[in-house]
């Protein structure tokens, strides 16, 4: 984490070099410079992600904690046990979720890079959607440890779910869609809380509430790849993870310049 | 609860009605209040 | 600002006046309803503060578009004084239906879709005020409120939606369907009496606001110019 943070200024410093000297300025809201705009801040989050590797090990060991700690309190018997899975797993999920979001902004308060960002000047749709998509994809690599942890936790035998083929991809799949759902609004309010004197509290004050959608809708999907769709309602609930994310996310593009305008 | 009339629902009527209009008596002392300490500020 | 006649303050004898009445017919006049007896006397409470509360949270919404697009001081006054008077009317709707749900389910609680959609609603609005009371720079106050209240607002619906859906096996719950006249008169004079109360406070949250912004930024200079040297 050090480490980026540090090397942040420089990154954003050569942000967006001018490819050719007939280059328009970077602060068009579209055209090639957007794009240019967003491959770069792209190119930077990813770069991120790639040096704060052991920050997002640590996130997915919580995530593994918190589920250990709900296989205690979840009641001893197989069959309970197993309806109890599909909370608990998108629960660890969003509590997750919370830690790598209030993160993804504080590096960018320290050294004030974003208001160098926006001085550069990058177009704060563009940074909204890099730094959405990171997060996204931050939450979709927490799957890989919380989904087999949840399984062996919770005795859940994939293979024997009746009514659902290939119950892995799809558990993925409605994984994929709770983290967009997650991702988009979590992004934004990361955005106006991350240097703010009670972000800690103020946060997940805001952003659990907003996110009871995909909370629900999510551990229903889960909840119906685990114990068989047998009435075909898997769709419907990954529509509304999906309807939930695009609203969201374009408020979030729309919304952000505003969230991060220096007064 | 059985189906059919409910009896002593008078006392969630009145419950029902204090609360309000408790609650929003609280709401505008409070925003009284404010007011004073805002004015006390100015002066 | 002292002394001279606030034109609200005559909305809120309005306000008064018809509450009082409205309540009167339907706590003495109207007659019990067949099935609910006299229990559905606080369906003319109830319903009210809910139309009202929906509708001051709409007020915020527009005012928070507003306060958005023209940056001026006026729009977010309206943006607090909507949201703060909606949250408080949510508070309540919330009071009055875990009291009729005492009544005629006999629990306290029930994951009904209104209930449930009410409840995140407060704590949505709620968590707008709460991130409010922590920001420092009126600006910032000014623009991430509305942003917040925007996403908000629009998250209702999808609440509505999943709540709906996730409880579609859990049985409807009667509401009365056949309002008669004796009925309606009551609901329509609290409803009114209630927005105009509504207006009332949220025209005085408002004017609040906006006092507090005028001292704030007479006596900010010093203190400004400290914050910017922590910053540095």
């Amino acid at each position: 984490m050090s480490l980026a943070s540090r090397e942040l200024p420089s990154v954003a410093a050569t942000m967006a070099p001018p490819r050719s000297p007939a280059d328009t300025p970077a602060g068009a809201i579209s055209g090639p410079s957007w794009l240019n705009n967003l491959r770069a801040m792209l190119a930077k989050e990813l770069l991120l992600e790639w040096r704060n590797l052991s920050r997002l090990g640590s996130v997915a060991l919580f995530g593994a904690v918190t589920l250990v700690l709900f296989s205690f309190v979840a009641p001893p018997q197989a069959g309970a046990r197993r309806m109890a899975t599909a909370g608990f797993l998108v629960l660890a999920l969003l509590l997750s979720s919370t830690l790598s979001l209030s993160e993804s902004f504080r590096k960018e308060t320290h050294h004030r890079a974003l208001t160098g960002l926006l001085l550069v000047p990058v177009a704060p749709s563009a940074i909204f959607i890099a730094k959405a998509f990171a997060n996204f994809f931050q939450l979709v690599l927490l799957a890989p440890v919380l989904i087999p942890v949840a399984l062996v936790l919770f005795s859940v035998d994939l293979t024997a779910t009746s009514g659902v083929s290939y119950p892995l991809l799809q558990l993925l799949a409605v994984w994929a869609l709770a983290s967009a759902g997650l991702a988009a609004p979590g992004t934004l309010y990361a955005a106006m809380t991350s240097d703010l004197r009670g972000r800690d509290v103020v946060l997940p004050l805001l952003f659990f509430p907003l996110v009871v959608p995909v909370l629900l809708a999510a551990v229903k999907a889960t909840a119906l790849v685990l114990s068989g769709d047998a009435m075909g309602q898997l769709g419907s609930w990954n529509l509304l993870l999906l309807i939930f994310a695009v609203v969201h996310g374009t408020l979030g593009t729309v919304l952000f310049g505003y969230a991060v305008e220096e007064s | 609860m059985p189906d059919g009339v409910i009896v002593d629902g008078w006392a969630s009527v009145i419950a029902a009605y204090s609360v309000t209009t408790v609650g929003l008596i609280i709401y505008a002392a409070s925003l009284w209040q404010r007011r004073r300490r805002l004015e006390r500020k100015q002066s | 600002m002292r002394g001279k006649f606030q034109w609200e303050h005559a909305v809120l004898l309005l306000a008064l006046v018809l509450l009082t009445v409205g309540t009167y017919i339907g706590l003495a006049v109207a007659p019990p309803e067949r099935h609910m007896g006299d229990v559905q006397r606080i369906m003319y409470v109830h319903v009210p503060t809910a139309w009202i509360a929906m509708l001051s949270l709409t007020v915020a919404f527009v005012a928070a578009i507003g306060s958005l697009w023209s940056g001026k001081h006026k729009w977010d006054a309206a943006v607090v004084g909507s949201t703060e008077t909606g949250v408080v009317l949510t508070g309540l709707l919330l009071s009055q239906g875990m009291i009729w749900a005492r009544a005629t389910w006999g629990v306290w609680w029930d994951w009904d879709v209104r209930l449930t959609t009410s409840l995140v609603m407060f704590i949505l609005f709620a968590g707008v005020l709460a991130l409010r009371a922590s920001v420092d720079s009126a600006e910032r106050r000014a623009s991430w409120s509305a942003v917040a209240i925007i996403v908000a607002y629009a998250d209702v619906p999808l609440v509505y939606f999943c709540v709906r859906w996730w409880r579609s096996l859990h049985q409807v719950q009667s509401t009365p369907e056949t309002v008669d006249a004796a009925m309606m008169l009551p609901l329509r004079i609290n409803a009114f009496g209630m927005l105009f109360l509504a207006t009332w406070f949220i025209v005085r949250r408002a004017r609040l606001e906006l006092a507090q912004r005028q001292v704030e930024e007479t006596t900010l200079p010093e203190r400004r110019s400290v914050e910017e040297v922590q910053h540095a």
